[in-house]
């Protein structure tokens, strides 16, 4: 094994012919690891990878310490919402929700139709508000995936923000996502997967998403829920009025001793009826079958209530927007978990133990190994590749780079079998194309509009389970329609969001037959199947502008079937 | 031998060879299916109408002779005199007068107290499970549609036989059996200044496609191409609607009117599926008047224009309308209702036999309510869809369908 790992190395490296079972040139190497470890290649790129050496670029993507590509700090000043706190999104959130009531409040009046419209066009017009800034998250992610250095670690937070899939526009979680994604996710994507995880179930994204901050011991009087609450406990809300001045009326006036009394009473029912009733299983559940042991991971329904109970009193402490455990609402008696015992009285340290035992289960190994295995060699992961995942993370005690580094140097990660094997997801796509023109993107939410049209709106995956990696999950007929009509747009320069200079990609030429070799080179990295080649050049000969042609040959092969797998 | 059209797609050319028998599916572009026995179907069309965020079913369908209705819902119950009366029992909202001459014609039936077991009140969760048509298991990978629509795959011989309109395929179509996605009929195909390049662009990506694609992606846009020659050939948007219907405005009247265009067309679409939300109505509901009147509009509305668009065509046209779960009996303090259980489902056309309310009522006061809040379910929405499916598109095994599921008495609605 390691003997083969070394030969394919030394083989890859060396550019030579690798061992009879994988004929691949170092070009098809840097072809195939630019295209699953990265979001595809820039033109020129591919040879370049290939001429330093694909394991070195391997090495550099999986030696940085942090998704933070330095070189990006100029691009991301233009994204708000990376310097805004989640206090103060939860804030806006509230304004927005207390203008929202005062509109209902007028009944079924023009009144109420103004108001909203007002709050509508201010949400709309204002770079800083909450609209505003959520719709900067997509984009930003995508401009990251189309100009980050790190390619490897925005691949990683794209598999993590899927495995810890959270809905962006569920309630309040449209103020904590961009904390979700900026420190659970990022700051935690290559470390350790056991504190990725507790991260993850610290989140208020995550307490709010999946109900646990609702959770509470059966049982547990209203007395203690009240002392509970008055600790931050889950339905206190900031003081309207005291914590940030006085309560803005929207038409600029203040309301007399800074409450809005409508908006008040409003707030109280919404607790009201948020009143938690008991045990809610929602995060147990998941937290098992998706982020852990899978659904065959071996747990019963008495595990998952019993996981619940566990985790009865990790909440979201509204004051000042972050994770607190409430004592007076956690369950006090002793649990079983898979058979281990929880001795009654532990409190929050309950919750810390269970996560550690299922981040280190045999089964979350195997599951989690097997997802990343789906991302990187293929839909229906080959058991060796997961294996030697396992294997390593066993030895490392579950560092994410170790067992991605054991994927890579899995023989099924360069198996003739899974290269070019999988369809790009919707981003994938997206990107790979703005990347392959070498397109300049902006700062709006447009190109991340492009990415939702086809069916992959970031971040609003609804269910728990994210985003799906497998082709039946992206492979309809619209869809296809949608990368066709993508691709020509781009290449036409037609794409808002993006500035496309063709010239960038290859020169304009009179001579089809090398402008088709170029694109074949600078764009498919020289996938281009015979059949393509002829279909473009059969279009190309009835079309005399020389410019018109490069940006017809460019759009077929971006929409083309090659371009849409990876 | 029921051989999946994906199937074939993936196992290649090789595959015909080997069966001995023709392609027939590669080379019927040209074609549209004849009504008269030509659909392997029957030439019958199930449109499946999701109203997602939990419709009131109880202002929907209104329980009259129930005294706790108006107990219950002293700022948004309807007055008297405007209910619609079905029978002694039961009105229609105002708002859905308009589909009264259904009613009257026995062409639209009612269930009520319906939906489904799973005690989740998330929308989420509840759409998800009415969709996979499993309810509490999560990881049904498929759709109840796509399941049928995989049983009995010799008859898949259209690119249309389940349609939906939206940008992406819902979950109730999502599987192994081919289904078209399509946002809107009118802009489904590749987009250039002019027709010609429109033309040159849809020949060059099929040429593409047809030599170099493979597996899911091959099959897909075989599909897709297929399609669009047969809209060009058909061209069903510009079958103008029958019988004097007048479709209004909004994505809802839209779609419905294009999927009317499609069955008129003979495309041989078997299931279509449109979405229709805005139900979710915690905050000032209101009554004959407000946020849920004017959806009630909308889709009365909509509704009246297509079955009267299609007119005798109903006769092999079933819709059924479906919502995640119902609202709290007793109405909240901001005069809107929070999420609840049971339900209520409307089923016109076709061989339904309408003008009547299905289901066991199940009551309204506290103690027959489920957790003492909501409407109690008395038919689980599985019987009704195998019902419909069984009794309008013909027989399947809905064991396949709608695994895990003991079929219970018959609702009744058919045959």
């Amino acid at each position: 094994m390691n003997q083969l790992i070394a030969v394919l190395g030394m083989a890859v490296l060396a550019g030579a012919p690798l061992p009879a079972q994988t004929p691949m040139t170092s070009i098809d190497s840097a072809r195939h690891v630019l295209n699953r470890l990265a979001y595809g290649a820039t033109p020129g790129e591919i040879e370049s990878v290939a001429h330093d050496g694909v394991l070195k670029w391997i090495d550099r993507q999986l030696g940085y310490s942090d998704p933070h590509d330095p070189a990006l700090a100029d691009v991301e000043r233009n994204f708000d919402v990376l310097r805004v706190s989640m206090l103060d999104m939860q804030q806006m959130l509230q304004n927005n929700q207390a203008r929202i009531a005062r509109a209902q409040a007028q009944g079924d009046s023009a009144a109420r139709q103004r108001m909203l419209d007002e709050l509508r066009t201010d949400q709309l017009g204002n770079r800083r508000s909450l609209q505003s800034l959520i719709a900067q998250l997509p984009a930003v992610t995508t401009v990251r995936a189309v100009e980050s250095d790190h390619q490897l670690d925005e691949v990683l937070v794209d598999f993590w923000t899927n495995h810890f899939n959270v809905f962006i526009n569920k309630g309040q979680d449209r103020a904590y996502f961009a904390d979700y994604l900026e420190t659970t996710i990022r700051g935690h994507a290559l470390g350790k997967f056991e504190d990725l995880l507790v991260a993850t179930a610290k989140s208020p994204a995550m307490l709010f998403y999946l109900d646990n901050a609702e959770s509470v011991a059966d049982g547990s009087d209203q007395r203690a829920l009240q002392r509970g609450r008055g600790r931050g406990g889950i339905g206190s809300q900031p003081a309207f009025g005291r914590r940030r001045g006085r309560f803005p009326n929207p038409r600029g006036g203040v309301y007399p001793g800074g409450v809005d009394p409508v908006a008040m009473a409003r707030v109280r029912q919404a607790a009201q009826q948020r009143a938690p009733r008991g045990l809610n299983e929602n995060y147990a559940r998941e937290l098992m079958e998706l982020h852990t042991l899978g659904v065959d991971g071996g747990y019963t329904q008495p595990d998952v209530i019993n996981v619940a109970r566990i985790l009865t009193g990790w909440g979201i402490d509204r004051r000042d927007a972050s994770y607190t455990f409430r004592d007076a609402v956690h369950d006090k008696l002793p649990k079983v978990v898979l058979g281990e015992k929880f001795a009654a009285g532990h409190g929050e340290d309950e919750g810390m133990r269970l996560l550690k035992m299922l981040a280190n289960n045999p089964a979350t190994m195997h599951h989690v190994s097997a997802q990343l295995c789906a991302r990187f060699v293929n839909d229906a992961p080959p058991d060796g590749c997961i294996d030697d995942a396992v294997r390593a993370w066993l030895k490392s005690g579950g560092e994410i780079r170790a067992v991605v580094r054991a994927i890579i140097r899995s023989p099924d990660f360069w198996a003739p079998a899974n290269v070019q094997s999988k369809v790009k997801t919707p981003l994938e796509f997206v990107v790979s194309a703005v990347r392959a023109v070498n397109a300049l993107t902006d700062s709006t939410p447009r190109l991340a509009q492009r990415v939702a049209q086809l069916g992959e709106p970031l971040f609003q995956h609804q269910t728990p389970d994210g985003y799906g990696e497998r082709q039946e999950d992206w492979v309809n007929s619209g869809a296809l329609l949608a990368r066709m009509n993508f691709a020509v747009q781009l290449a036409s320069g037609r794409m808002p969001g993006v500035t496309v200079d063709l010239d960038r990609v290859v020169p304009v030429t009179d001579d089809h037959a090398a402008l088709v070799a170029a694109i074949d080179h600078a764009v498919l990295g020289g996938a281009m199947t015979g059949n393509t080649r002829q279909t473009i050049l059969k279009e190309l000969a009835d079309v005399p502008d020389p410019h018109i042609a490069r940006a017809l040959a460019i759009g077929l092969a971006i929409g083309g079937p090659e371009f849409q797998r990876q | 031998m029921p051989i999946s059209r994906r199937a074939f797609m993936k196992a290649g050319g090789l595959a015909l060879v080997s069966l001995g028998a023709d392609p027939l599916f590669l080379d019927r572009a040209a074609y549209a299916l004849r009504s008269a026995g030509g659909a392997a179907s029957g030439g019958k069309t199930l449109v499946c109408l999701f109203q997602r965020g939990a419709v009131d079913g109880l202002s929907m369908i209104v329980p009259a002779g129930d005294s706790w209705y108006w107990q219950e819902r002293q700022r948004i119950a309807l007055a008297k005199e405007q209910l619609v009366p079905l029978d002694g029992m039961f009105a229609l909202h105002p708002r859905l007068a308009s589909l009264k001459p259904l009613w009257d014609r026995h062409s639209l039936a009612i269930v009520h107290a319906v939906g489904s077991p799973s005690t989740s009140r998330s929308h989420f969760d509840a759409q998800d499970y009415m969709e996979s048509g499993t309810p509490d298991v999560k990881n049904t990978p498929d759709g109840w549609a796509n399941r049928y629509c995989t049983h009995a795959a010799e008859h898949a011989n259209t690119p249309f036989r389940a349609v939906a309109f939206g940008p992406q395929l819902p979950r109730t179509l999502a599987g192994s059996a081919p289904s078209l996605a399509i946002d809107d009929l009118r802009t489904f195909g590749m987009r250039a200044a002019q027709a010609s390049g429109e033309q040159k662009l849809t020949r060059a990506f099929e040429e593409l496609y047809q030599g170099a694609a493979t597996g899911l992606v091959a099959s897909s846009s075989a599909e897709t191409f297929e399609a669009i020659k047969m809209l060009k050939t058909a061209n069903p948007t510009a079958i103008t609607p029958g019988n004097g219907a007048t479709y209004g405005k909004g994505k809802l009247a839209t779609s419905l009117q294009q999927v009317a265009q499609l069955i008129k067309a003979d495309l041989g679409v078997e299931i279509a599926f449109v979405d229709v939300g805005g139900w979710d109505t915690h905050v000032n509901q209101g009554s004959d008047q407000g946020q849920l009147a004017t959806r009630l509009d909308e889709l009365a509305g909509a509704l009246a224009a297509f079955t009267t668009d299609l007119g005798e065509r109903m006769r092999d046209v079933v819709v059924i309308t479906m919502s995640e779960f119902g609202r709290t009996v007793k109405e909240n303090g901001t005069s809107g209702t929070d999420h609840g259980h049971g339900t209520a489902m409307m089923i016109m056309g076709g061989n339904v036999r309408g003008g009547k309310v299905y289901g066991r009522w199940p009551g309204l006061a506290p103690e027959q309510r489920y957790e003492g809040r909501d409407l109690a379910i008395t038919t689980d929405f599985r019987a009704v869809f195998s019902e419909v499916l069984q009794g309008h598109l013909g027989p399947a095994s809905m064991a396949q369908v709608f695994p895990g599921f003991d079929q219970p008495a018959a609702v009744g609605m058919f045959g």
